[in-house]
């Protein structure tokens, strides 16, 4: 059968990979492992996982070379906060607590980001729900394994998680004087101050403890009807129980430390303050919580809260104590995450690993996925990315991504299959123009009923 | 009004007939009486009390059904369906309508929000109401319809396209399924911010589980109490709740290959008997394995998706849009060889021209005219589980035929008569300008703009 | 020009002049506000502040030709943003006037390297849609230092460019984000898909007109004022716009997508006035054209998403080359004032995709200098110009490069701002 465009285009990114995974000897890189430090050699890729990694490695009959030289290898990046690969909006902000809805419902794998992020050298990223609300919505970590179905895309095994959000974005659409982001007048949405968005969560924590009283007190006797099973409070219940993992989007010192005092209260934790601008004004009481920080590089003063964000925050919570990772929160940064991460080395002169951690290990650690990717050692998944050159620049270019030990993204298969999907493209097009009924005009389309 | 024939037997004489579900008769009889088919084939007599109808030059088909319609209700908002809070904590004696304008922003699945499941159509359809006359004249004799407002719209029927007095008369069964509308719409658009809940298509799917488990839990209760009232709280009604346990199948919208994989998923999880409508890209072959593997049935949208006129000619859409475009009208094709059961629906076309290009363009794009034949008659009864009395000529089947000269799909073909219930119509001629509904004229659309544009309220 | 009176050494550094060839292991001396010599074995003058620039690179100040730098703050709020004025055409307005030199963008971006911007009067640095979508001329960008006691002090030129805000066609015409993939096209209203291209195009039309019209009105104003008729009255609006009639100013039409471009180079054919065009997106289809009307252009961002959902990932990334191979001349602008400091790493990304590493070095430094009408003075490392340098510990276009040293006509700038001094504080928080 003729393969459609699709198809087609989807044969060229894996023209050089197997179906299942195949053996790869990645040899003469700089192989930048995180955690086991850089070094001049060689990978070999079994069975998805990394298999043997040093200065030599065994050379399995039928493996594929990769000839690295005057290349650089990393573990895969992972973006610990993106809002790509899902459909139909990431705010469920109607309401202050949306804990009953899951991007994991609106995975979109054919959206564009994915490859795009792909081609940024991302092999993994943290999907989460908007900031409209004290309590977003549920939240899962992808793979990038463009070409998969929604569930192939899914990080077997991984803790979900859900979304916090605190300062200007959840209070904005309970602004008194009525006007919400759009521009809109809307009727206010409780909370509209920092005040009422502490109170929505502790409201909310109150009654998932009472709900999990109910549950706890039906599991013990396991008689009579259940309680209602009520999804916004299960979420929140899977947070006290420890599983599911809180990313609390936030900005200014004291709302980070509100939350931090809340969960202490409740008894859960935060996993990991997201944006986190403020951070390091209270990295202290940060690290003590055991929170992890997910900032940006360098944005700032795009609103009041990020006035005084810095560039060196990422290096003083590290050098408090933090587990610090960088993330994009936009399709676009999220293709230079590497370069975001040199940064961190420029602005308060982290070293180059603990840098390159920013977007691999540490990301891993505050997902809980570090057993299996963000740095590169044997028997974790052989998610790697190549670049043409030191990686923390904007000089580099990513080369191959492998997620799993297969490859997903190869630019010389990207570059060299332009040509051909331009031309493919035009015979569409052609072929509907030939197609198309010469129509009696003057219609003016849709509009026209 | 058209005007129906009553007679007590019909006779259809040396006609081909195209039974559906036996072989082709290339001449033979098709009697009808008191509404039901009373008897096919080769060499069947004429009974005398029979109004004859000579057939030579013309062939007998089943009526033809619409899996999913707006048809025979009224003809602009379906009176009752509203969108807004319903169900528990509202007074249930306003007008639904008027309720939607006034209601408050819904705060969660608890309001309801947009759901009217308890409503059944069965209830509102009208011999007077949109399509019945000119979807008669293009050889529809029956029809599976809904109400589609909002995210739970109610329940369908099963319906014949009779003139007549009454709505009651039109009604084959009822109820046949819940309606159920997914995706995003007002309420702030894509930040959601205000508008109630729930504002994202997140929010619609965590609605419609949460719906499902409240449902479950309400049968719980509900039982219990039944068995023994004494000393226990009576649970409070819930119309919303009663509607989608009444229901005996739901319809949930996929278009996209990835939304028929959400929705077996979602499904699974809601762990009731369901049928997919949409299949814009039904054409390609990892949907045609989905539906298969799952053993689903899909419900075609015939308005295959065109080039908008009045595009920019600067912008070039994309190759996934040139080959949604290119290719949607395949699905029917491409589902047939796969083997996976499915019928056409109508999704807002209502002349017969237009319902004749779009049947054509399945057949052009590699469906066979028995196949397509199948899809608007036998399937959908299968499918509705109505087949034991409409879907194909058999004895003891309601008396729904269309009787035409030369092959029903060909655009110079005219339908001479129509039976419904054993009733004579002679079709209205057509109008010149034909209602033609709007174009889908971008595959890219987002299922609610389907589900506005789409299905006319 | 108040200048200087520091005389400063910089010696034994290898000096990038961007104009020439580098030159290891010289001295700079800076007198008056100027680079007063540079070479090999020169004498420190008496007085003269020696900085040992060993191992240490000197290259000129870059220069940033799109952003609202001064006039806006805190871009979400509004009491802290001075662009975007109310009306149709506000050539009077300008942007010099408005900037604060305390803001604390300054101080940010001059870590980076940046000495000189130009700063818009329209939001979003030049490439918005001012007014509320409605603005056509929104006013007079300015050449500014990034250092100075008052605007006057900061001030390069006042009035360095007329911006027009060429009127958008299409769902992707403004600002060229590319943000809207196919599929979500026709949900916008106003794009094409949605709204009909005939109706788009016919407000496009009456838009062009509506501008031709005002270009007519000021020549004919020219025309009167040239006469000193009697009964002429002075009109400060039209008055604004004669620079740009003679030439002497140059519009910065703001324009993505081709057919724009292709409008507005017809526009000034027939206005006979000087253009530069900011952030073009069809650099492959519009170049030629460019390159023979001899129009310089100020690209946009390069970390910037793909047009559609078709386009190669990298059509953004490579936008630069593209330029450079259609022999366009070009500068970067940034557009955003969050993104100012990092114009460096926007023409870094450029050379990984295939843009010359010089001409990258040139488009945030001479190029600059030269489109704004300023080549003589700015953008390179020569003697006689201003001392506009920066010492840096290596590439300026590299990430972990460190800018050791800030020259401002002359004077050093200490490179500490406001995320300095928090950094400071909260590093010592026990």
């Amino acid at each position: 059968m003729k393969l459609s465009i699709r198809q087609y285009v989807f044969a060229a990114c894996f023209a050089a990979a197997p179906l299942c995974a195949q053996t790869y000897v990645i040899k003469n890189a700089t192989v930048m492992t995180v955690s086991k430090g850089t070094f001049k050699g060689s990978i070999l890729v079994k069975d998805g996982k990394i298999a043997e990694v040093g200065e030599k490695v065994m050379e399995p009959a039928g493996a594929k070379v990769i000839d690295a030289s005057n290349q650089y290898v990393i573990p895969g990046i992972i973006d610990c906060h993106s809002h790509i690969a899902g459909d139909g909006g990431i705010n469920e902000g109607s309401i202050s607590v949306s804990s009953m809805v899951d991007i994991k419902d609106i995975i979109n794998p054919e959206d564009i980001a994915i490859y795009r992020a792909l081609a940024g050298g991302v092999t993994t990223a943290n999907i989460l729900h908007g900031s409209a609300n004290a309590i977003g919505g549920r939240t899962l970590p992808l793979k990038m394994r463009w070409g998969k179905d929604a569930q192939g895309m899914i990080f077997e095994g991984a803790t979900p998680g859900i979304k916090f959000a605190l300062g200007e974005n959840p209070k904005r659409a309970g602004n008194p004087t009525g006007r919400a982001i759009n521009g809109q007048a809307q009727q206010g949405r409780y909370p509209a101050t920092r005040m009422g968005v502490e109170d929505v969560i502790r409201e909310a924590f109150n009654n998932a403890k009472i709900y999990k009283a109910e549950w706890d007190a039906y599991a013990a006797k396991k008689t009579g009807i259940p309680p209602r099973k009520d999804l916004q409070m299960e979420a929140l219940k899977e947070v006290l129980e420890g599983k599911r993992f809180v990313h609390a989007h936030s900005y200014r010192a004291d709302e980070i430390l509100m939350l931090l005092r809340i969960a202490d209260d409740y008894g859960f934790k935060i996993r990991t303050l997201q944006h986190v601008l403020e951070g390091y004004k209270v990295a202290k009481e940060i690290a003590a919580h055991g929170a992890g920080a997910s900032t940006f590089s360098d944005w700032w003063s795009y609103k009041m809260e990020a006035f005084d964000a810095i560039p060196y925050n990422a290096a003083i919570m590290q050098k408090k104590g933090v587990v610090v990772s960088l993330n994009s929160d936009d399709a676009e940064l999220m293709r230079h995450l590497n370069s975001e991460a040199g940064k961190a080395i420029k602005y308060g002169g982290v070293s180059e690993t603990e840098a390159l951690a920013m977007v691999t290990l540490n990301p891993a650690k505050q997902l809980g996925i570090d057993n299996r990717v963000g740095s590169i050692e044997v028997g974790k998944d052989a998610d790697l990315v190549i670049y043409d050159k030191f990686p923390l620049s904007d000089y580099a270019k990513v080369q191959k991504v492998l997620i799993d030990g297969t490859v997903y993204f190869d630019r010389d298969n990207e570059v060299s299959g332009r040509p051909g999907k331009a031309a493919e493209k035009q015979k569409m097009i052609d072929k509907e123009k030939q197609n198309q009924p010469r129509t009696q005009g003057g219609r003016g389309g849709r509009g026209g009923q | 009004m058209a005007f129906a024939q009553s007679h007590p037997a019909v006779a259809i004489h040396n006609a081909k007939i195209v039974t559906v579900s036996g072989s082709v008769i290339n001449k033979g009889t098709v009697v009808v009486r008191n509404g039901l088919i009373d008897a096919v084939g080769e060499n069947v007599a004429v009974p005398p009390d029979a109004m004859l109808v000579e057939g030579e030059g013309l062939t007998v088909y089943p009526g033809l059904i619409d899996s999913l319609s707006n048809w025979g209700q009224a003809g602009g908002a379906s009176a009752a369906a509203a969108a807004g809070r319903g169900g528990r904590g509202t007074t249930a004696a306003a007008p639904a309508a008027a309720a939607a304008v006034t209601a408050a922003p819904a705060r969660g699945p608890e309001d309801r929000p947009q759901t009217t499941s308890w409503l059944k159509i069965a209830d509102e359809v009208s011999p007077t109401g949109r399509g019945v006359e000119t979807a008669r004249s293009a050889g529809f004799t029956s029809a599976v319809t809904f109400p589609t407002r909002g995210i739970f719209g109610g329940q369908g029927a099963v319906i014949d396209l009779i003139s007549g007095e009454k709505g009651a008369e039109m009604i084959v069964a009822s109820p046949t399924g819940q309606y159920i509308a997914i995706g995003r719409t007002g309420g702030g658009g894509g930040g959601g911010m205000g508008g109630g809940f729930p504002s994202s298509l997140m929010g619609y799917i965590a609605y419609v589980r949460q719906i499902y488990l409240d449902a479950e839990h309400y049968k719980l209760v509900k039982d219990a109490y039944a068995a023994n009232p004494n000393g226990m709280t009576r649970p409070e009604y819930d119309r919303a709740l009663e509607g989608v346990l009444e229901s005996k199948r739901i319809l949930l919208p996929a278009n996209r290959l990835v939304e028929i994989d959400r929705m077996i998923h979602l499904a699974a999880d809601l762990k009731q008997p369901y049928i997919l409508y949409g299949g814009r890209e039904a054409y390609r072959p990892e949907a045609a394995a989905l539906l298969k593997k799952a053993n689903i049935a899909l419900l075609v949208s015939m308005r295959w998706p065109e080039k908008n006129r009045d595009a920019d000619p600067d912008d070039v859409d994309s190759v996934r849009t040139l080959e949604t475009r290119d290719k949607a009208a395949s699905a029917p094709a491409m589902l047939q060889k796969a083997g996976v059961k499915f019928a056409l629906y109508s999704d807002g076309l209502e002349a017969s021209r237009d319902l004749k290009a779009a049947v054509k363009k399945a057949i052009d794009a590699g469906l066979s005219r028995e196949d397509a034949l199948r899809a608007l008659t036998l399937s959908p009864a299968e499918i509705f589980g109505v087949a034991d009395r409409m879907g194909s000529i058999e004895k003891g089947k309601i008396g729904n035929l269309v009787v035409t000269r030369g092959d029903i799909f060909e655009n110079s073909t005219k339908v001479e008569m129509v039976f419904v219930d054993g009733r004579k119509y002679v079709p209205a001629p057509e109008t010149p300008a034909g209602g033609r509904g709007a174009a889908t004229d971008d595959p890219g659309r987002n299922q609610a703009e389907v589900n506005q544009a789409g299905v006319k309220q | 020009m108040v200048l200087s009176a520091e005389t400063i050494v910089i010696r034994n550094a290898d000096v990038y002049p961007v104009t020439g060839a580098a030159m290891m292991g010289v001295t700079v001396i800076l007198q008056d506000g100027k680079i007063a010599e540079i070479g090999a074995k020169l004498l420190p003058p008496k007085g003269a502040r020696i900085i040992e620039g060993k191992g240490l690179r000197v290259y000129p100040g870059m220069i940033d030709s799109g952003t609202e730098l001064g006039l806006s703050e805190v871009s979400s709020t509004r009491e802290t943003v001075d662009t975007g004025e109310i009306g149709e055409f506000m050539p009077q307005l300008r942007a010099l006037s408005a900037v604060n030199p305390e803001s604390e963008h300054f101080g940010v971006v001059r870590v980076n390297g940046i000495t000189s911007v130009m700063t818009y009067p329209a939001s979003g640095g030049g490439g918005g849609r001012g007014g509320g979508g409605s603005q056509h001329i929104s006013g007079q960008a300015a050449l500014i230092h990034t250092d100075g006691w008052t605007w006057e002090d900061m001030a390069v030129d006042r009035s360095a460019a007329m911006h027009l805000i060429f009127p958008s066609l299409g769902g992707r015409g403004g600002r060229g984000g590319g943000m809207a993939p196919d599929a979500i096209l026709d949900m916008i209203p106003g794009a094409a898909g949605a709204a009909g291209f005939t109706a788009a195009k016919r407000t496009y039309d009456a838009q062009v007109a509506k501008i031709v019209a005002f270009f007519d009105e000021a020549r004919q104003y020219q025309k009167e004022r040239a006469a000193n008729a009697p009964g002429f009255k002075r009109d400060l609006k039209l008055e604004a716009m004669i620079p740009v009639l003679e030439g002497k100013v140059p519009l910065a039409v703001s324009a993505s997508r081709a057919s724009v471009i292709h409008d507005a180079i017809a526009f000034a054919e027939k206005q006979k006035v000087k253009i530069v065009i900011l952030q073009p997106r069809d650099i492959a289809k519009v170049g030629a054209e460019l390159k023979a009307k001899n129009i310089p252009v100020i690209l946009g961002r390069v970390l910037a998403l793909p047009d559609t959902e078709d386009s190669p990932y990298d059509e953004a990334f490579t936008q630069p080359a593209e330029a450079y191979k259609a022999g366009v001349k070009f500068a970067f602008g940034t557009f955003n004032n969050e993104f100012v400091r990092n114009l460096p790493y926007q023409a870094a990304t450029a050379v990984g995709f295939g843009l010359p590493y010089d001409e990258a070095l040139k488009a945030v430094t001479i190029n600059a200098a030269q489109i704004w009408g300023h080549g003589n003075e700015i953008g390179s490392v020569e003697k006689g110009k201003v001392a506009d340098l920066i010492v840096t510990t290596g590439d300026p276009l590299e990430i972990t490069t460190q800018v050791k040293y800030l020259f401002i006509k002359g004077k050093e700038v200490p490179l500490v701002n406001k995320q300095t001094r928090l950094y400071e504080k909260y590093m010592s928080r026990q």
